[in-house]
């Protein structure tokens, strides 16, 4: 039954990943009140590129990106969804603290083999934002670790199932708030689209990618997209108790985050930095000590 | 989509991704590509289509070359084109990369865009409406699907032709070339 969920969960992320990404397209053009491209337009685009000569440009290059790949697979196995939950044990929330780092780790390392000076923008950009998620990011989840005593995702979504969401209980509230702001950066959709930014760094770390490097790029973007909201689905919207429900509260957190993509411009690297380690990290701190309190 | 195109996405999926993935590579050649930004965005919606601009030559497969062709841009072109991995599709995009246009007897510019880089086709006219862009698109899908557009595939046979030809432009040309070029004299010998 297991193996079963190992081999199903990719496939399943590997499928929500794809059609976000046809979604994203999709609801920013009928937002731009143009019809947009069918939603299977990733799907046609990833099979374009897979048939494409692709030009490496050594072996990092080539590796950086299966190790982005990787770690975003592995990442998906730790995370609960449903019922579905193929490896998460006692200590889940410990592997996706530390993966979720590799994944842009990876990508850098790829993208630095190629030696552009728009790549090493991107690349540089993209660690620090890194950086600017991942301090509010720790203190929410230590937060939630400390107020329901556990390491395990499995057991976190059990309890709040018993009782209610974290995001409406009262020592979470502020946790669950902080993660919604910085969620944009962890997506890396607009108002954080710093790393990517196609008019001004041609696409960043992706500006040597072509062919099925790029393909594989893309694919780990929409697994990225996956782990984001599957986390804070998990974390603040109590999971759920089967997939579908699960994935259809991921799809409305997904469109809320689409429309304010669409309605914010994009932010400069400073900005970001101190937008994320000033209001998210002080509501996450205020949050913290909310719980540490409670907790007495 | 209708029945008919399932069952070529199953016998061809490649050739169908190239058709209705066309990324198209933004270097503003000359004037023409004022007429790009209105196909692009919400008037025209060219990704309706699949075709959306890209940063990058890497991630491209159709080059647009809109408008006149400078010498100096001949040479940006050149290395923009080369840099587009393998099926790629090129159209020229207005009278100037045809003839000359307006530039007919202009010392700078290049009458004909097909003797250095190949073109799978035109858009004739001065400027071409947007939806003579679309007409092109659709005239590309008609060749992709019976092989036609195969630019790529004569620049590869013809390379030692090409490379005459730009190197009698320029003299002594920058970068090494891009497939072995004593091979292909040798066959033709």
């Amino acid at each position: 039954m297991r193996i079963v969920e190992v081999i199903l969960a990719p496939i399943l992320a590997l499928l929500i990943g794809m059609f976000f990404l046809g979604l994203a397209r999709k609801i920013m053009a009928r937002i731009h009140w143009r019809y947009g491209p069918p939603i299977t337009q990733p799907v046609i685009d990833v099979i374009r590129l897979f048939s494409q000569k692709s030009v490496s440009h050594g072996n990092m290059f080539t590796l950086g990106v299966l190790f982005s790949l990787a770690c975003s697979l592995v990442l998906i196995l730790f995370l609960p969804m449903g019922k579905i939950c193929p490896l998460s044990s006692s200590g889940g929330m410990l592997v996706i603290l530390y993966v979720m780092l590799l994944a842009p780790f990876g990508i850098a390392l790829s993208g630095g083999e190629a030696a552009n000076p728009n790549a090493s923008i991107g690349i540089s950009r993209k660690l620090t934002l890194a950086l600017g998620y991942e301090v509010p990011l720790l203190v929410i989840l230590l937060a939630v670790m400390t107020h329901y005593k556990t390491l395990s995702i499995v057991n976190i979504v059990s309890m709040q199932q018993n009782t209610s969401w974290a995001l409406t209980s009262l020592p979470l509230f502020l946790s669950g708030i902080a993660y919604i702001l910085i969620l944009p950066a962890i997506l890396g959709i607009r108002p954080f689209e710093i790393t990517q930014a196609a008019q001004e760094i041609s696409s960043g770390p992706m500006v040597e990618y072509g062919g099925s490097f790029l393909a594989l790029a893309t694919i780990q973007h929409g697994l990225n997209l996956f782990i984001g909201i599957a986390l804070f689905v998990n974390l603040f919207l109590g999971g759920a108790g089967n997939p579908p429900i699960f994935f259809l509260k991921m799809l409305v957190v997904f469109v809320l985050g689409l429309f304010i993509n669409a309605a914010l411009p994009r932010l400069r690297i400073e900005q970001a930095m101190r937008y994320l380690w000033r209001w998210p990290t002080l509501i996450a701190f205020i949050g913290m000590i909310i719980v540490l309190i409670i907790r007495r | 989509m209708d029945r008919n195109q399932i069952i070529k996405w199953l016998k061809a999926p490649a050739k169908m991704g190239h058709k209705y993935s066309l990324h198209a590579i933004y270097f503003c050649t000359g004037c023409g590509i004022i007429e790009v930004p209105p196909v692009i965005t919400a008037r025209w919606d060219a990704e309706r289509f699949g075709v959306i601009p890209v940063a990058t030559p890497r991630q491209a497969n159709l080059f647009l070359i809109t408008g006149y062709v400078s010498v100096k841009t001949l040479k940006a072109i050149i290395r923009t084109y080369e840099q587009m991995p393998s099926p790629k599709f090129t159209v020229g995009f207005g009278s100037c990369p045809i003839n000359g246009g307006m530039y007919w007897d202009s010392y700078n510019t290049i009458k004909r865009l097909d003797k250095y880089i190949p073109i799978d086709g035109w858009i004739a006219g001065c400027m071409p409406r947007p939806e003579a862009i679309f007409v092109a698109v659709t005239h590309l899908w008609t060749l992709i699907d019976k092989d036609m557009a195969d630019g790529y595939k004569r620049y590869r046979s013809n390379y030692h032709l090409y490379r005459a030809n730009q190197e009698q432009l320029f003299g002594e040309l920058e970068w090494p070339p891009l497939f072995p070029l004593e091979d292909q004299v040798e066959q033709i010998a």
